[in-house]
């Protein structure tokens, strides 16, 4: 009892406590979260609606709409991204109730192909499929005739087209329905199956009267994800559309900036697919709520799992040919080209070479920069990251702050940018006084980390919502504070979830074209953007290298995070 | 010493109160308990005074301080509690030991000291052998020990409990009643005990306050809540009651199913209605008509559930107003039968309201 | 935009004070005096260590340029940057308004470029003791800002394996053949300096109302001029309405099914100066650099694995391809190509739809 005296003359309120940390540190990541975001956003605002001079004017608007060239590239665009999102929903949602609630065999594999194809940029797709689908030299047609001796003129597959783009595009959206699709399916107690099947109803019906009914507001949320990430690509249409002969609202706006720049046109066309966002994500909100993407998907009960009988092979043949398309033959493709003299032709003995190789890791003169810029900006990009997305949920989840609500939104916001645009005012903001960083590493790293913010976001919100809050309040009442809880009890248990982030954004920095083809110089360059340039002359063979190299060395990180004593985890898509 | 008093305390949110205008004073070293069905504000006053929440309206004052007020809020880690949480909160990703080392640890006390008090406190709560185990290798009752422990340990002025027990299994609950109340007494903290048991409170609690909807109905001693319960609701939580209503009479009947009831008190205020409680095993189930016909009312047997030690009838009077009566065992009455009950007028507790 | 000095009207200034001939009366007074290689200026430059190269040529000829150098002056190393000349000129420009200097030595496609850099006050004088001695007064800039370092042709080309020489096209008007339509595959004016200079020219002697017929064939649209070729070799398309002639001779000479057509009615001229920045971040190894360029080895580099032309009265052609002074050229006046430039685009993007 003498002790506990002593303890309590000692927590007298006369003596002066250090300043509570806590307070100060989350105001910090407040206001940096509101110059991310604010910053370039406002000058886009303010750029739409002046003109050459700098005067007020509604004339880009009124271009807008009448002039032909935006016009036609709006509706294409819009085009586009309903028909991908057809597809996509048509696509993953039957691969996605197969892997999640039946017995088909190799489902996990299956999931693993569906992870590669989400790591795999979709421009370097694009560039994969020109080596395959190109009318007159690409590998499917030359098999094609050989096989039905069709003249030369005659082709299976035309990648320079608007149905090629398409196809492409949902080659590599797919995977963002199918995560959400199979997440959703996870989830579904087995019981309510149970319940049907107990009634008398057999596997179709029950799948068709219960489970798909459940799993509809995912598939929503899907169509609306896949549409707005095919809105806003930037280095698909580039590679296949102009050959092709037209423009998608991105091209365009990219097109805008060449000489001399048209910068009011650029910021008064990105308002659009702005505003567009916005809506979609508003719909996507009230179908889904507060789910969305979610790393530690805590599975409750196992699934009643259906089981297929004979359909079983069909099935997993089935999923295996669908992806084909995004992971087998691209990859091989670009295998192909890599160690052949001519990149469309199949490799053998007599044109076998390594000097593909050769030009990339020693001539090339920009691959060293490009590799080490892009190793560099993937990992402090990730870092950053989610440190921000760490301490942004945890005051969010635990209501830490007044204006809790306007950081989650904040945090969320650049969601609704699409890349290029956010490149676009970047480029605005960061081009003139007092911050002039365009040039440096740093407004790509402001850009990659606006624009990987939602998706850590939302993904620590869900892991730190499942850590109950008593965890935390029982280390305060005990004496801790905020931060010392923060750091000692909820940041240990959310390990695997903060790995599994970290890895996710890093991931996302290797395929970011549409904001870096804006911000990069000489200096700066990244490998995508690389990438895209030797498109641009035609270097099939080295981009190729590149590109296979970039895969690996994803995959590799990956792998090579999680396997780290530890670390442990796994990112498996399940937790996607 | 530490004397917990609750002034005036609300907490509103929105539109919706809480916590509405409670105040309460708790001497040092006394064990209370907030009693309730839930929803009534109890877990809320308690996060209250953890600090957990900041009031609306009013203060709590430990000591000499005044530790929350709607101006100023003292952060939790900065009261000198301990808490027992209705989940235990024990952090998976440490052993028993780290948990429960882990307030001392937060205080920077030597390694020494922390290893004597931790085998001592492990000793005493009898987990010395489960020390390097994580909370999820470990039984339901010994989390809660562990939590105990971890609370303990650091030897608070004030040790706040919510629903400690509401999580293990009837008997090791009954056990654990008694554990609470031996270690209370051994420490001698003040202690705030959350529930909606009324046999835990009953138990354990040297002072019990009667929730509900947000304010405090009654507060004092078990046996005063439990004889003399001074409303309705008091009436029905604790201990197993019937409530009958009538008009007020005179000055100390009311009339029930066609007869005068007269109740314990003189004092009703006639030409209103007055509610009056009767315990379920004061009531008397007589086969035949009594003498005297005071506070006797004919009734039929609806229903009857042998209980084994007891029988528990539902009754019914002239007027429909059913009563539940635990009798004796012997006295088998069957259903349907008509029999007059008795309620002698000393058990006849008329309520305020 | 805030920062952008390249207006229209400065342009227009900039063409008039220059006379018909790209090449014109000088600016300052005095030529610079002509500098040769010393070995001070090797040291200055090893302490530098690097310089920057931006330039359109195709990206292998850029690199082989660039690896030779380095293996003849060790310890510094080039790096190349490659774009389509008119990104070149644009990036460049960005760089600059944001005081980025970036940017040591500079070769472009598109001769206008120089006209504006060397207005804007962007370039340092540094003549080469080559360029002084063996080059003609005609590629060479008097204030020693500049001077010729490639010249090459945009012609018309075919896969000899898809097309029989006999019923190739011979000049830009059997390229309206609507036997060609889908078959042909061109290069894009809004990003290569080469295909805005050839646009030009052509649009000049054969008239806009080509270029309408031309964009109803179907053409495979692509960027770089160094693409068409490309795109040929690997049998893509049949036949390129424009595209380097230094990529066809590459591409001939290492196998490849091509054959190059130099249209009857007149081959494009197209010329690539070299020059130096003034605010190069390594200004001794930018001179190095350039100095070397001009050299008769490093010409004679460039003819033999660039398939590039030359202007240096040392340098010989390579055997096997067809002379300059054999072939029918369009002319060249890149000061027009200024002042029509922006018109130039805008109407090929209007009648091409990209």
């Amino acid at each position: 009892m003498a002790v506990l005296t002593q303890d309590a003359a000692d927590r007298a309120p006369a003596r002066s406590r250090p300043p509570d940390l806590s307070r100060i540190v989350i105001f910090a990541f407040a206001a940096i979260l509101c110059l991310l975001i604010i910053l370039p956003l406002s000058w886009l605002f303010i750029y739409s609606f002046a003109d050459r001079a700098g005067h007020f004017t509604l004339g880009n608007f009124r271009q807008l709409v009448t002039d032909q060239s935006f016009v036609d590239p709006l509706v294409t665009t819009f085009i586009l991204s309903t028909t991908v999102s057809v597809i996509c929903c048509a696509v993953a949602a039957p691969i996605g109730w197969v892997v999640a609630r039946t017995d088909m065999p190799a489902r996990g594999f299956v999931r693993i192909l569906v992870t590669a194809s989400f790591v795999t940029p979709p421009f370097l797709g694009a560039i994969a499929w020109e080596l395959l689908a190109a009318p007159n030299s690409g590998l499917l047609n030359n098999a094609y005739r050989a096989i039905t001796g069709a003249p030369q003129d005659d082709h299976l597959f035309n990648i320079y087209s608007f149905p090629g783009l398409i196809f492409v595009i949902s080659c590599y959206t797919f995977p963002y329905v199918f995560v959400l699709v199979a997440n959703s399916l996870d989830r579904i107690p087995g019981d309510l199956e149970d319940a049907s099947s107990i009634l008398g109803g057999k596997t179709w019906a029950t799948a068709r009267r219960i489970t798909i009914p459940l799993a509809l507001p995912a598939l929503l949320a899907g169509a609306l994800v896949a549409f707005l990430q095919s809105m806003t690509l930037f280095g698909s249409p580039a590679i296949l559309a102009l050959p092709a002969g037209f423009h998608t609202m991105t091209t365009k706006i990219w097109s805008l900036f060449q000489y001399p720049p048209k910068p009011e046109l650029a910021a008064a066309a990105s308002l659009p697919l702005l505003l567009l966002t916005v809506i979609l994500l508003r719909a996507e909100h009230k179908i889904l709520g507060r789910r969305g993407f979610s790393v530690v998907g805590g599975k409750g009960a196992e699934p009643r799992l259906v089981r297929l009988k004979l359909w079983r092979w069909p099935a997993l043949a089935l999923c295996l040919f669908i992806l084909l398309n995004p992971v087998f033959l691209p990859y091989g493709a670009l295998l192909n080209a890599t160690f052949s003299k001519v990149a469309t032709q199949v490799v053998t003995l007599q044109n076998f070479t390594f000097h593909n190789l050769e030009f990339v890791f020693f001539e090339l003169s920009a691959t060293k920069v490009a590799l080490k810029n892009t190793l560099i900006l993937g990992a402090a990009t990730a870092t950053v990251c989610t440190t921000i997305a760490l301490v942004i949920s945890y005051v969010t989840a635990r209501k830490a702050v007044v204006g809790h609500r306007a950081l989650g939104f904040l945090a969320t916001a650049p969601v609704a940018i699409p890349g290029i645009v956010l490149g676009v005012g970047l480029f605005l903001s960061y081009t003139r006084p007092p911050f002039i960083l365009y040039g440096t590493l740093w407004i790509l790293l402001i850009a990659f980390v606006t624009i990987s913010l939602p998706a850590a976001y939302q993904q620590l919100q869900s892991a730190i919502r499942s850590v109950h809050p008593d965890l935390e309040d029982a280390s305060r009442i005990l004496g801790a504070t905020r931060l010392q809880a923060l750091r000692q009890i909820t940041a240990p248990l959310l390990r695997t979830s903060v790995i599994a982030t970290w890895c996710f954004v890093f991931v996302g920095v290797m395929r970011e074209l549409s904001a870096a083809i804006m911000l990069f110089t000489s200096e700066t360059k990244v490998i995508s953007v690389l990438i895209f340039d030797l498109n641009e002359s035609g270097d099939l063979a080295a981009i190729s290298v590149l590109g296979l190299f970039m895969l690996i060395v994803t995959f590799a990180t990956v792998v090579l995070v999680n396997r780290i004593p530890g670390f442990g985890g796994g990112i498996r898509l399940r937790n996607h | 010493m530490a004397l917990v008093e609750l002034r005036g305390l609300s907490k509103h949110y929105g539109s919706v109160a809480a916590v509405d205008n409670i105040s309460l004073k708790v001497d040092h070293g006394l064990l209370v308990c907030l009693l309730g069905p839930s929803g009534c504000g109890k877990t809320t006053t308690l996060r209250l005074i953890a600090g957990f929440a900041e009031p609306s309206g009013g203060q709590i004052q430990v000591g000499d301080r005044i530790i929350s007020s709607p101006e100023r809020t003292l952060p939790p880690e900065q009261r000198n509690m301990s808490m027992i949480f209705q989940s235990y909160a024990l952090w998976p990703h440490m052993t028993v030991a780290e948990n429960v080392a882990y307030g001392l640890k937060l205080r920077k006390i030597d390694r020494g000291t922390i290893a004597k008090k931790l085998s001592a406190i492990l000793a005493t709560t009898k987990l010395a052998a489960f020390a390097d185990r994580y909370p999820g290798e470990l039984s339901g009752g010994q989390q809660q020990r562990v939590a105990l422990a971890r609370a303990l340990i650091v030897e608070p002025e004030t040790l706040l409990l919510d629903e400690p027990l509401s999580n293990l299994d009837a008997n090791l609950r009954e056990e654990m009643r008694f554990e609470v109340r031996r270690l209370h007494d051994a420490y001698r903290y003040t202690t705030v005990y959350v529930t909606h048991d009324q046999s835990e409170a009953m138990t354990t609690a040297d002072l019990i306050a009667v929730m509900n909807g947000g304010k405090i109905e009654q507060a004092g001693s078990p046996e005063e809540i439990y004889n003399r319960p001074r409303s309705e609701f008091v009436a029905r939580f604790i201990g197993s009651s019937n409530v009958v209503k009538g008009k007020t009479l005179d000055s100390s009947r009311i009339s029930f199913a066609g007869a005068a009831l007269r109740c314990d008190r003189s004092t009703l205020a006639a030409g209103g209605e007055t509610a009056i409680s009767i315990r379920q095993h004061d009531i008397r189930l007589l086969s035949a008509a009594p003498q005297s016909g005071e506070n006797v009312v004919p009734a039929v047997v609806v229903r009857q559930v042998f209980l084994g030690g007891t029988r528990d009838y539902m009754v019914e009077a002239k007027d429909g107003t059913q009563l539940r009566v635990v009798a004796p065992a012997e006295q088998n009455i069957e259903q349907g039968a008509s029999i007059w009950i008795h309620l002698p007028p000393e058990h006849c507790r008329a309520l305020m309201g | 935009m805030r920062g952008w000095s390249f207006s229209r009207r400065d342009i227009l200034k900039g063409s008039a004070a220059v006379a018909a001939g790209f090449y014109a009366t000088p600016i300052k007074a005095q030529a610079p005096a002509p500098e040769a290689i010393t070995p001070a200026l090797v040291e200055a430059a090893k302490k530098e260590g690097k310089v920057i190269w931006y330039t359109s040529v195709d990206l292998p000829v850029a690199e082989k340029i660039a690896k030779t150098f380095e293996a003849k002056y060790p310890g510094v190393a080039p790096r190349v940057e490659r774009s389509g000349a008119e990104r070149v000129f644009q990036r460049i420009g960005q760089e600059y308004a944001s005081r980025v200097y970036a940017v040591d030595v500079v070769n472009s496609s598109d001769a206008a470029h120089f006209i504006v850099w060397k207005r804007d006050g962007l370039l340092a004088p540094y003549m080469p003791e080559d360029v002084a001695k063996h080059y003609p007064a005609e590629h060479k800039d008097p204030d020693g800002m500049f001077a010729t370092w490639r010249a090459w042709l945009s012609v018309i080309g075919y896969n000899t394996e898809l097309v029989k020489a006999e019923d190739a096209p011979k000049s830009f008007a059997d390229l309206l053949d609507p036997k060609w339509i889908g078959k042909i595959v061109k290069a894009h004016p809004g990003y290569s300096g080469t295909i805005l200079t050839a646009t030009f020219q052509m649009q000049r002697d054969l008239g806009w109302g080509y270029f309408e017929k031309l964009a109803k064939q179907k053409i495979m649209q692509v960027q770089s001029s160094a693409d068409p070729p490309k795109k040929l070799s690997l049998g893509e398309r049949a036949v390129m309405a424009d595209g380097n002639e230094y990529n066809m001779f590459l591409l001939k000479e290492s196998g490849r099914p091509v054959e190059i057509v130099y249209p009857a009615e007149g081959a494009p001229l197209i010329v690539g100066p070299n020059g130096i920045f003034k605010n190069a971040p390594n200004p001794n190894a930018a001179r190095l650099f350039q100095n070397w360029m001009f050299t008769v080895e490093a010409q004679q580099l460039a003819i033999e694995i660039g398939g590039l032309r030359s202007v240096h009265a040392l340098a010989k052609e390579k055997p096997g391809r067809k002379p300059l002074s054999e072939i029918k050229l369009m002319k060249d006046d890149p000061a027009a190509v200024e002042k029509q430039g922006e018109d130039i685009k805008a109407r090929y993007t209007q009648l091409f739809r990209v």
